[in-house]
């Protein structure tokens, strides 16, 4: 939190206590700052609704920047060779163990929605083949629609009572984690328990999801956990990789959890581990990419090898991913290059509706923070949605007059006859009566011929409209399985249209090749991924020889919605004000300088410091800052202080709760000298000031604060452009940048939020305001 | 794939050796392959003997291209492959009649049972008389392989049809099943004969227990799997009648009803939105304004400077 004497615009309520998050303190709101004097016009609390231009308090950066006090030179002097060695060997055992886990994961979540969902299934085919001898098809429909919702009710109400960041697919939140902001919960136990649950239900619910994204989240949980040896939501410290409790170990850690969720979700290992890349690729080494690759492979081997067993065919590994393409192989979908301009335009087309996806569901997310932030809201909301799937759904198969021959190979799982004639099934109920990844699998691999463009064309529209009203709401769900679902659809339709345009040769235009375009066009179009994204479809369906045709229609697809609209990732991050750096700060922003972007005046600390002051800085709401500079005043004279270090909360707290005070070691002279495992043990919930207590005796003692503080913190002379200083922030991971002047005295801070706040809008450079959420 | 060529190598090795016989053989004086010229009748005969059309135009032809009796086919083994020969065609006269509809199964089972039993004996190491074995000299000879290819299409013929599903293991009989199944077919098929001129709905009312029955027992022979391609097909003329002909499928009846509750459905989430939008409290953010260093970073300030 940036280091500011801030003007808090606090409302007429002295009971403010919104501003709780992880690490944060409680304010407990008994000390109401004064107005501010210098500024009376702003003293008025100013409310407007919530937008996209807003930067929330409730974020936090996290400390990549490793503190090199006196502690920690001590630790390093003291291990053996061995003993670096060693570490070396833990961080590929924890990468194994994230794989491992993450691939079991990934295999729970798989065999729950098959038996869920299946179980579902044959229970409505069972009720509707009844009515529909009989009549009474509306009560299959009711029945329908109230299975759909007693499972979205458990999975929402999990997600909205219990853990609301384990809503949506994680992808955005992961990608804040890896970019440096620091989620509140965002990586704890009880939200991965949250998030497998709801996950499953949601898909069980057949709400328009896939549960491909939630891995990718699930994984960095699990690498999170791992890493640190313990869980705090348990109570249990397994007193395992101590070393790895800090924020710099766990990111690594989290990326690789991350590669092998998406690896374990499509079977693409290498797709997960330029994912990570690409998600946070500002801190990055050859070596940690090569652990990250050893991640992935474990994690979709271990899937694998378990489905195999569930499966009954030990030994067989043929299920690399959840999600399985199934292989294109054949002649048939052999692309020639006059196909690749038809590619192009479907590219083009993906983008598009992209666009228009990522548009709506902006609105809607705007609407629902506004006005549908009430838990019991959302979760009536999320079964409202899944309530008229079902409807909708039921009343697209009802009306459909596509009926067709059941193939030998039965390629339906539940196969709907309604109105057709025996031995025919409904083609529409094979798009909608499904989980939506055999419905994509279908899509790409049915034969020519097993669905007419007018099913097709209405499973696109409604799809389209559920999937962005769906995406958003109380319940983990993710995105990927219903974009490739869209684009899979109108990719096949486009198929067929040019097969029929071209009579004479039908091979050409293979309706399944079409469909793979456009699924990726519109995934494309949706998320705006570019490398990983190639990579993970290449790899998902083993076919390199697609590669070409893939990558030119997400490029396409990304610069013509970016065009109109960001990725729909991005549109999240900003709606939930998060401050995230992008890899550049924005153009023309070179005018500006450290001095108008940093915040001023600082509060910092002398090295030798009052124990009362810094317990009154601590606790004083309106300055709820993260980071001290710490300076030294020059004995006897009236120069200003100099800058001499930085040191963080969260080591003060620590020092206060060891009532680590100049005065107490001179009487006990036996006492234990602090270490960096003590400060390694709090991390990473060190407790609220209010929970620490001191005496008033002990508020007159001294704090000697150089053996703790970071003694060369980076500073930047206050004319450095706000590029430089992003690039600085950017590549360095930093927390806190001092700007000082000639003299080195301390004249402001650079947090991440002053940099963050500058943006390209519209009209040129616009700066994001500051907002309690 | 793999088993295919495994077999090719196998072959390769096989014909390497007489092919070496045969470059010493085309060594010999021409004076001794005249010599030959008398045993080419006999074996004439047996050509001429057998079904296909006379070769009289070539026969001139073959006479040069006789070999020593060392390398040619045995009496035996040439008896062999003739009556391979014929049944073969009694097989593929069967089966052709029996194309549509399918009756493959029913009709020619035990045709096939014959051809499968000499092309036991073809292919067995056991000696015959004389100590031969005609697997080698009939089977793997040469390039084409004749008699094992047009087995071999048989077989898969057999295979795609599932007929063995349908037979009995030695190729003796019907199973029960099948009889079961064909006698509850009659059944039907009488029974929409009885009614087929008049209206349709008379038909559909009176049949629908005898269609049901054969549906049941249909989906349950399907999920035994003792389904051949007989009897799916035998089902699928017959639903095609019911359905399509007679026009027996379930009408669509329920519009009402399902649409009413379906806008029902899609009414609710409306109501939801604009309740939430007219009561419930809009959520405010408040402001935070941080202390700058000077107070010209403020939108306008960015403006103006950049104009």
């Amino acid at each position: 939190m940036a280091n500011i004497t801030k003007k808090v615009s606090w409302s007429s309520r002295g009971d403010d206590s919104a501003l709780t998050g992880e690490g944060t303190p409680l304010l407990n709101g008994t000390e109401i700052p004064k107005p501010s004097r210098q500024d009376p016009i702003r003293g008025r609390p100013k409310e407007i609704p919530h937008n996209e231009k807003l930067l929330s308090l409730k974020y936090e950066s996290l400390d990549y920047d490793n503190i090199e006090n006196q502690l920690f030179l001590e630790e390093e002097r003291r291990m053996s060779h061995m003993g670096f060695r060693c570490l070396e060997i833990s961080r590929w055992v924890i990468c194994g163990l994230i794989g491992i886990l993450t691939g079991l994961i990934a295999c729970f979540i798989d065999i729950m929605v098959e038996k869920l969902a299946g179980y579902k299934y044959q229970v409505i085919k069972e009720n509707i083949e009844k009515f529909t001898e009989v009549g009474g098809l509306s009560i299959s429909l009711i029945l329908w629609a109230v299975l759909n919702c007693a499972f979205v009710l458990v999975g929402g109400v999990m997600v909205a009572f219990f853990e609301p960041i384990a809503a949506g697919s994680g992808i955005p939140q992961i990608k804040c984690y890896l970019n440096g902001v620091k989620i509140p919960r965002v990586v704890r136990l009880k939200t991965l328990v949250v998030k497998v649950i709801g996950v499953i239900c949601s898909v069980a619910g057949g709400l328009a999801v896939g549960k491909e994204g939630p891995m990718i989240h699930s994984g960095a949980v699990v690498a999170a956990g791992v890493s640190q040896g313990r869980s705090t939501s348990l109570k249990r410290d397994f007193k395992m990789f101590e070393y790895f409790r800090r924020d710099t170990e766990k990111r690594d850690f989290v990326s690789a959890g991350a590669a092998a969720g998406v690896s374990a979700a499509f079977g693409a290992p290498v797709g997960g581990v330029l994912f990570s890349l690409e998600e946070g690729a500002s801190f990055w080494n050859q070596m940690l990419t090569w652990r990250i690759f050893f991640a992935s492979m474990i994690s979709t081997f271990t899937l694998n090898f378990f489905l195999s067993i569930y499966h009954g065919k030990p030994g067989d590994l043929s299920n690399p991913g959840l999600i399985n393409f199934g292989r294109f192989e054949s002649d048939s979908v052999a692309y020639y290059y006059y196909e690749i301009p038809l590619f192009m335009c479907m590219g083009a087309l993906g983008g598009l509706l992209g666009a228009l996806f990522n548009s709506l569901n902006y609105w809607l997310t705007i609407f629902r923070i506004r006005y549908v932030h009430r838990p019991c809201l959302q979760v009536i909301e999320a079964l409202l949605v899944a309530a008229v799937t079902a409807a909708v759904s039921f009343t697209m198969i009802y009306f459909s007059n596509d009926c067709q021959p059941l193939g030998p190979e039965h390629n339906e799982e539940y196969p709907l006859q309604l109105f057709c004639a025996d031995g025919e099934y409904n083609a529409m109920a094979t798009a909608f009566f499904n989980t939506p990844e055999r419905s994509v699998r279908s899509l790409f691999h049915n034969q020519p011929g097993s669905y007419n463009p007018l099913t097709l064309g209405l499973f696109t529209l409604t799809y389209f409209f559920l999937a962005c009203w769906t995406y958003g709401l109380a319940v983990s769900a993710g995105v990927f399985i219903p974009s490739l679902l869209i684009g899979a659809a109108w990719g096949r339709l486009c198929g067929i249209l040019l097969a029929s345009f071209t009579p004479t040769s039908p091979i050409w235009a293979d309706p399944g090749k079409y469909a793979l375009i456009g699924a990726a066009a519109q995934l494309g179009g949706i998320v705006r991924m570019t490398l990983s994204l190639t990579v993970i479809m290449v790899e998902a369906t083993g076919n390199v020889t697609y590669g070409l045709p893939i990558m030119l229609v997400l490029m396409i697809a990304k610069i013509v919605g970016d065009y109109f609209q960001e990725g729909l990732y991005d549109i999240h991050i900003k709606l939930q004000s998060v401050p995230f750096l992008h890899w550049e700060a924005p153009a023309t922003s070179h005018w500006l300088t450290a001095r108008e972007v940093m915040s001023s005046p600082v509060t910092c600390f002398n090295r030798i410091e009052k124990v009362g002051t810094i317990v009154d800085v601590l606790s004083n709401t309106s300055t709820n800052h993260n980071g001290f500079p710490v300076v030294v005043q020059v004995l006897d004279s009236d120069e200003p202080a100099k800058l001499c270090g930085l040191i963080l909360r969260s080591q003060l707290i620590v020092l206060l709760k060891h009532k680590v005070f100049v005065e107490l070691a001179r009487s006990r002279l036996s006492q234990r000298k602090l270490q960096l495992k003590d400060f390694r043990d709090a991390y990473p919930r060190f407790p609220p000031i209010q929970s620490i207590h001191v005496s008033q005796d002990e508020r007159e003692c001294m704090m000697d604060l150089t053996e703790f503080m970071n003694p060369t913190p980076y500073t930047v002379p206050q004319d450095t452009s706000l590029p430089r200083v992003f690039k600085l922030f950017r590549a360095l991971g930093l927390r806190h940048l001092v700007v000082a002047d000639d003299v080195n005295r301390v004249i402001g801070l650079v947090t991440r939020k002053d940099l963050a706040r500058y943006h390209l809008g519209k009209h040129g450079l616009e700066e994001l305001q500051l907002a309690q959420t | 794939m793999l088993p295919y060529n495994l077999y090719l190598f196998f072959v390769f090795v096989a014909i390497d050796v007489p092919s070496l016989k045969c470059g010493d053989v085309v060594h010999l004086s021409a004076s001794e392959s005249a010599d030959k010229l008398e045993a080419v009748p006999s074996l004439s005969t047996a050509a001429v003997s057998s079904p296909v059309p006379p070769v009289d135009t070539v026969f001139s032809f073959s006479l040069l291209s006789s070999f020593p009796e060392d390398l040619e086919v045995s009496d035996y083994c040439s008896d062999l492959l003739h009556i391979f020969g014929q049944r073969y065609v009694a097989y593929v006269n069967c089966l052709v009649p029996a194309a549509r509809p399918v009756k493959v199964c029913q009709s020619c089972y035990s045709t096939y049972g014959s051809v499968v039993e000499i092309y036991k004996n073809i292919s067995s190491d056991q000696m015959g008389p004389g100590n031969v074995t005609c697997r080698d000299s009939l089977l793997r000879s040469d390039r084409l392989m004749l008699v094992y290819q047009l087995y071999s299409n048989l077989e898969s013929l057999w295979e795609d049809s599932n007929c063995a599903q349908c037979v009995t293991g030695h190729l003796e009989s019907l199973t029960n099943d099948t009889l079961y199944f064909m006698s509850t077919l009659n059944q039907t098929l009488t029974c929409f004969e009885k009614y087929q001129q008049g209206n349709h709905t008379e038909l559909c009312k009176n049949c629908k227990s005898a269609y049901g029955t054969l549906n049941v027992l249909y989906s349950q022979m399907e999920q035994n799997s003792t389904l051949c391609i007989d009897i799916e097909d035998a089902m699928n003329m017959t639903r095609r009648l019911w359905s399509k002909n007679f026009n027996c499928s379930f009408p669509r009846e329920e519009n009402v009803p399902v649409i009413a509750v379906s806008s029902f459905m899609l009414f609710l989430p409306i109501i939801f939105y604009l309740s939430s939008f007219l009561h419930s409290e809009q959520k405010k953010r408040k402001l935070i304004h941080p202390r700058r260093a000077k107070s010209n970073t403020s939108l306008m300030n960015i403006q103006d400077k950049l104009s």
